[in-house]
């Protein structure tokens, strides 16, 4: 059990208001007509799982309903910030490039 | 189907609340009781974009609310749920005109009005104790919800918008089809605190109690 912030309501509330939306982030083929069932079964199943500092979505399914991308820690489950999906991107992006 | 009569019927028919209706009083320390049959419409539209919060303002009279919070008036009660969306609760019989004003005043614009009368309803719970009952049924913390708030949030295993007015007690806005299980849920929690189904107070300027005088009988039959 722990406490999530919302980017869109502003307020900081249970986890039991949220619903889990899987890893951030991930792009789908530019060409989908183009990608080899490679790219399509990496781009449907596989995913980071990282031990660590992970990008993930979660949805205020009891509040505004709105998807958000938080920074989790998997291991110790601390979380260093929630945005909105785009505010966020900028931040992934200067990530996954260092 | 000439002989087929549509009639409005609250969620809460079954447990036949007006039979069951005492007049408050202070040995009650939760009181409870159905708003039943009003009216509600979602405001979908960027609120942030002022061509849209204007529009909802000319339709509604009704200014935009701040996050999780609710603005009231004449049309009755507009409750904010999320950056693109509010829900206007009103008397049942003042939707269509509302509904036409919202589709004259979104013309144009990336927004819309939609007539959710049939999916919602709302519960007045009140008495001292109205607080601590809510905190047997969610995580919320109740005590901070002030005059003016709108926090959507989970009681037991169903969403509810909890609207306080005054101290006295909060207005929950429920699903039709969880209404029967937190109905349940509330006057089981109840049992400890005197829970009586109490008449509601009279209405004066309360923007939720208003609507139900302005026309939301239990069983009104609706013209063919
Ligand atoms: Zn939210």
């Amino acid at each position: 059990m722990f406490q999530i912030h919302c980017p869109h309501c502003g307020a900081t509330r249970e986890e039991e208001e949220f619903s889990y939306a899987g890893e951030a982030y991930i792009a789908r083929p530019a060409k989908p007509e183009e990608a080899t069932e490679a790219e399509w079964g990496d781009y449907l199943f596989m995913r980071k799982n990282t031990r660590g500092w992970f990008w993930e979505q979660w949805q205020h399914t009891a509040g505004c309903r709105k998807v958000f991308a938080v920074k989790r820690n998997t291991v110790s489950y601390e979380i260093a910030g929630t945005w909105t999906l785009a505010e966020g991107k900028e931040l992934y992006l200067k990530e996954s490039e260092a | 189907m000439a002989n087929f009569q549509p009639y409005l019927q609250s969620p809460l028919v079954n447990f036949n609340l007006p039979a069951q209706t005492v007049p408050a009083d202070a040995s009650q320390k939760v009181r409870a009781n159905e708003l039943p049959l009003l009216g509600y419409i979602v405001l979908r539209g960027e609120l942030a974009d002022a061509a849209v919060a204007q529009a909802i303002t000319k339709a509604t009279g009704l200014a935009v609310p701040a996050a999780s919070r609710f603005s009231s008036g004449e049309a009755g009660v507009l409750i904010w749920q999320s950056p693109d969306e509010c829900l206007l609760v009103t008397a049942r019989a003042a939707v269509p005109a509302l509904l036409a004003a919202c589709a004259d005043a979104f013309a144009g614009l990336f927004a819309q009005a939609v007539d959710n009368s049939g999916g919602l309803t709302t519960v007045y719970l009140s008495g001292v104790e109205h607080v601590t009952l809510l905190r047997h049924l969610g995580v919320y913390d109740f005590e901070s919800v002030e005059a003016g708030d709108a926090v959507s949030t989970v009681l037991g295993k169903a969403g509810a918008l909890v609207c306080r007015v005054d101290g006295d007690g909060v207005f929950l806005v429920i699903r039709r089809s969880f209404a029967d299980y937190l109905w349940l849920l509330i006057t089981k929690a109840a049992i400890p605190y005197r829970f009586a189904v109490a008449k509601l107070p009279s209405a004066g300027k309360s923007p939720f109690l208003r609507l139900v005088d302005a026309g939301s009988p239990a069983k009104r039959p609706v013209a063919a």
